[in-house]
């Protein structure tokens, strides 16, 4: 999470506008003291504001930024300009060793000493800039040995540096060359401090940065013989790691892992803490999670937790991303014999400082997300969710990401959804929708949370809707940000699996559809998804007419969307009309039908996507349900949707297809004469093929839901006292139907077994 | 289904809950949109009377021990129209719900009356009255146990003369989707019997439909 690059709060009283300070900052007559103070000055008004930092962004003053910071840097490497390439290429030389090149760390401190050297003038000064260098820190202390090592490439470099100052345009003397190595790494700390507070917090800000090529510059300063301005660079590149854009490191390189490791053993705090950024922004596989484990990285990330505040949070923050989602790992620092780490952590969720107890509470998280055996104590649990619901209200970014929090602490676990439920958290995160309505990050993790609260536990449904929720709902539906929109209809979604209030139709009313409607077709896609998911549920109720959802239009913007080339809109689509097909009267379906169309539905039978079979299948099942009359429909256009089904069958679809297919036909055979004999021929195509039939293979299926389907379409086709049911019957029988039942007397799945008895008794019945 | 209004009270008692016993199997006779339709006997000492009901299923989570579904009660003898009540049901499945009821004014004593009415509890009874039937593994049991209670009336206001305050013990025969059941209501007169078959709706033949939340 981002922080502040300095506590110094800008000055308003002596700002100039950003035109002005922009120009005192690209002006090739002004003096390197001048181009100071408008770096102090740009520093003190971006500072926590980004509001001007974006003004600043939009007339490039990043760009302004690393050009001066590039002429600071060519300026100690070289005047003469195949000279200053070759120095610059040691630099990018250890620079792409580090993140990504092989020849890393030795080489590259080899070139750090190529680097010092571009500051002065002769080699003697070498010396005391490696002295220089051992000064910065432990960082530095184990790689002298590699700089020394290299020092034949540095005297190459020097050979091609002999004249600094010569060479280079004004504005290099004037920035670089005219004043003395102090007022040169003044700037470049000024500069650095300045482009870290671009990349803070400011998504457009890092981006400026990556793109001005600030990061590589970085970079090439860390190895910097002035500890000043390691510091500096160090906490600009923490920031800029904190960002998305900044690119992955390569933990598999060994010489990668080694820097890394310099980094996080050193004392200073920037260091330590760009060590940790690096981790937390690039530890995504279980391969280098084993390799941060495997390294000491961890054991030194362990150690950081007592160290300062900035250390600490940095640790818990890098430690979240090496646990994730890994138990192998987890377990090794957490597991047996390890007690004492935990109990520092939860120690920790009761620190004084609000960002280190939501760092605390979200790695206890991702150590019980990646194995529940730990933190089961149920006072841990209420502790993390007290400590979580009072964060959503600190005025910070820290309230912000409290809720994100919180949605993961109880996502998809009931007992602490119910440990949150008894602590009034539907109450409490209802409250907060007033209050933050203007803050959108933090408005849509409460939607989040509270979707996660209401996604199992009836009990939280009801809160919800008591507190008068869906008013929140209805209002944020057309929120500006399309995360908040589509948090809102996540929480929605999860609301309307109440089928107590499904049934009360407490969602079916034309405001709530009329806003969610519009959303099916939402500029972003998540928003779209998380819109079916409201209106798939909404539109499941069991009364016969279903008059709003009709007279709202979903009919004809869901068998439109069918059509759609995203296999997901098309799944969602078929879905949410099969839930409006469930118990629907005669001319509902007819309404349905007629904006979807035989033709349609067919194709969607025979989608490429299983899923999207399924559900089509699903959506004829329940066309066919309730009157005798609407079996009539797979019967039309020469049983076009009774072929699709009977192709479904033939070509060994998935079992959950196949499921669907069988109760498509049971329906049929649920009809009358006319239908259970256009259901045989559909199974016995020709009478006299002694061929084991496709409903045999079914019943040795292994997919119990499959066994009772057929169960039930043989039970219809044999149903006494039918006067088709003999014939039928003797088909049945001649395939082999009656030892087939008997094998499933004894079958584990108890409705498979009774229905399969049940079926066999009406055979042997007619039989004998 | 709602019955007439009578005064009295009876304590409740908490139930225990328990995570040890395996639960019922899903039965396709059990699922939303199943009908079944039979008579509740109002009888009482006046006089032998009897509602035809109409039972539909809305709702099933085994995870949750739940059901849900509407009642109608067709020939209510103070109601213009048929009565629609909505119910919940809990599934015992020794889980979620034990046989001992503990709310809704109903003793353990009152729990055993009306479970052992139903022949199909007696195998169960021994092992309840040790543990309240704890240790049950019923997910073989070819019977389902449930209480029905109703919480609200569907099509008439509050004001209709009829009451929900009571419950339904009920027995689900996986079988042939039959469903007996005994409503319970302090207030009512006792042991009025629930009978209830699973209905084709007019069809030679079982029809299943189906809908699922996201």
């Amino acid at each position: 999470m981002p922080t502040s690059a300095t506590s110094s709060p800008p000055s308003n009283t002596t700002r100039s506008p950003p035109h002005q300070l922009l120009r005192r900052l690209t002006t090739t007559a002004a003096c390197s003291e001048s181009k100071l103070k408008a770096l102090r000055e740009l520093k003190n008004q971006i500072i926590g504001n980004p509001t001007r930092k974006l003004a600043y962004l939009r007339l490039n003053a990043v760009s302004a930024v690393v050009s001066i910071l590039q002429l600071c840097f060519h300026n100690n490497n070289d005047d003469d300009v195949s000279g200053h390439l070759r120095g610059f290429n040691y630099v990018s030389g250890h620079v792409r060793g580090v993140f990504g090149d092989v020849n890393v760390v030795g080489r590259g401190f080899g070139d750090v000493s190529g680097h010092v050297r571009g500051f002065v003038d002769d080699v003697n000064v070498v010396g005391r800039g490696l002295d220089d260098v051992n000064n910065v820190g432990g960082v530095f202390d184990d790689v002298r040995g590699h700089v020394r090592g290299f020092v034949d490439d540095v005297n190459d470099v020097l050979d091609d540096v002999k004249d600094v100052g010569r060479g280079f345009g004004d504005d290099v003397k004037d920035v670089g060359g005219g004043f003395g190595d102090d007022v040169k790494d003044v700037i470049v700390i000024q500069g650095a401090a300045v482009i870290g507070s671009f990349a803070c917090g400011l998504d457009e800000g890092a981006k400026a940065v990556m793109e001005a090529g600030a990061f590589d510059l970085l970079l090439k300063l860390m190895p910097h013989p002035n500890f000043k301005v390691v510091d500096a660079v160090a906490r600009a590149l923490k920031l800029i790691y904190q960002s998305k854009f900044a690119p992955k490191f390569d933990f598999l390189q060994e010489k990668n892992m080694e820097y890394l490791i310099l980094l996080l053993n050193n004392e200073n705090e920037n260091l330590t803490g760009l060590g940790a950024s690096i981790i937390t922004h690039s530890c995504q596989t279980n391969a280098e999670q084993k390799v941060l484990s495997d390294t000491g990285a961890t054991e030194r990330l362990l150690v950081l937790l007592r160290g300062s505040l900035a250390q600490r949070d940095a640790s818990l923050e890098s430690l979240a991303s090496i646990f994730k989602d890994n138990r192998e790992v987890t377990s090794k620092f957490v597991g047996p014999g390890n007690g004492r780490m935990l109990r520092d952590i939860v120690d920790l969720t009761k620190d004084k400082c609000p960002r280190t107890r939501l760092l605390a509470c979200i790695l206890l998280i991702v150590i019980r997300n990646a194995d529940p055996l730990y933190l089961q104590e149920i006072q841990v649990k209420i502790k993390l969710i007290e400590v979580l619901f009072e964060l959503v209200h600190d005025s910070g970014q820290v309230g912000d990401e409290a809720p994100f929090a919180l949605s993961k602490l109880i996502s998809d676990n009931e007992e602490v959804q119910k440990l949150a439920f008894d602590a009034n958290g539907v109450d409490r995160l209802c409250d907060c929708f007033n209050k933050y309505l203007s803050l959108p990050r933090r408005l849509e993790g409460i939607f989040l949370a509270l979707a996660d609260l209401c996604s199992k536990l009836e009990c939280c449904r009801s809160r919800f809707l008591a507190l008068k929720g869906l008013d929140f709902v209805v209002e944020a539906l057309g929120h500006d940000r399309a995360e908040v929109r589509a948090a809102t209809c996540i929480c929605l979604r999860n609301v309307t699996r109440s089928i107590k209030n499904l049934s009360a139709h407490e969602f079916m009313n034309e405001t709530l559809i009329h806003l969610l409607l519009p959303l099916l077709c939402d500029k972003s896609y998540s928003v779209q998804v998380a819109a079916f998911g409201a209106i798939n549920n909404i539109v499941v109720d069991c009364m016969p007419h279903k008059t709003v959802a009709l007279r709202s239009g979903v009919v004809k913007i869901l068998a439109g969307l069918s059509k759609s080339m995203d296999s997901t809109i098309r799944l969602n689509s078929v879905r949410a009309l099969k839930n409006l097909m469930f118990l629907a009267s005669c001319n509902c379906k007819q309404e349905i039908l007629l904006e979807l169309t035989l033709s349609t539905l067919t194709s969607l039978i025979c989608d490429s996507e299983a899923s999207v079979q399924e559900q089509a299948l699903s959506l004829v099942r329940n066309l066919v349900d309730g009157s005798v009359d609407s079996i009539d429909y797979v019967l039309a256009e020469d049983c076009l949707l009774l072929n699709a089904v009977k192709r479904q069958l033939e070509n060994r679809s998935k079992d959950e297809v196949l499921v669907q297919a069988v109760y498509v036909l049971g329906n049929v055979a649920s009809g009358n004469e006319l239908h259970k004999e256009a259901v045989m021929q559909l199974i016995f195509p020709q009478k006299d093929d002694k061929n084991e039939s496709v409903i045999c293979n079914l019943l040795k299926s292994n997919d119990s839901r499959l066994r009772t389907a057929v169960g039930w379409l043989l039970i219809n086709l044999t149903l006494p006292d039918n006067p088709g049911t003999c014939d039928r019957v003797t088909t049945l029988r001649d395939v082999g139907i009656v030892s087939l039942l008997k094998n499933m007397m004894n079958d584990r799945c108890m409705d498979a077994k009774l229905r399969a008895k049940t079926a066999h008794y009406q055979v042997i019945e007619h039989g004998d | 289904m709602p019955v007439r209004v009578v005064d009295s009270c009876t304590p409740s008692q908490a139930s225990g809950l328990n995570n040890g016993s395996t639960s019922p199997q899903a039965c396709t006779l059990l699922s939303p949109g199943q009908t079944f339709s039979g008579t509740q006997n109002v009888s009482n000492l006046q006089k032998d009377e009897a509602w035809r009901v109409n039972v539909r299923i809305q709702g099933c989570d085994l995870d949750h021990g739940y059901l849900c579904g509407t009642m109608e009660a067709l020939n209510v003898p103070m109601a213009d129209t048929p009565v629609i009540t909505f119910w919940e049901g809990e599934i015992v499945d020794t889980k979620n719900h034990t046989f001992y009821t503990g709310k809704w004014g109903a003793t353990v004593d009152d729990d055993i009356k009306h479970w052992t009415k139903f022949p199909s509890f007696a195998p169960l009874m021994a092992q309840v009255e040790v543990d309240g039937g704890k240790t049950l593994d019923l997910s073989s049991y070819p019977f389902i146990f449930m209480r029905w209670k109703e919480q609200y009336f569907v099509n008439v206001g509050t004001d209709c003369g009829l009451t929900i305050a009571g419950f339904y013990y009920a027995c689900f025969s996986c079988s042939d989707g039959s469903i007996n059941g005994f409503y319970y209501d302090p207030n009512s007169s006792p042991f009025q019997k629930l009978e209830l078959k699973s209905t084709n709706e007019g069809r030679l033949g079982y029809s299943f439909s189906s809908y699922e939340l996201q």
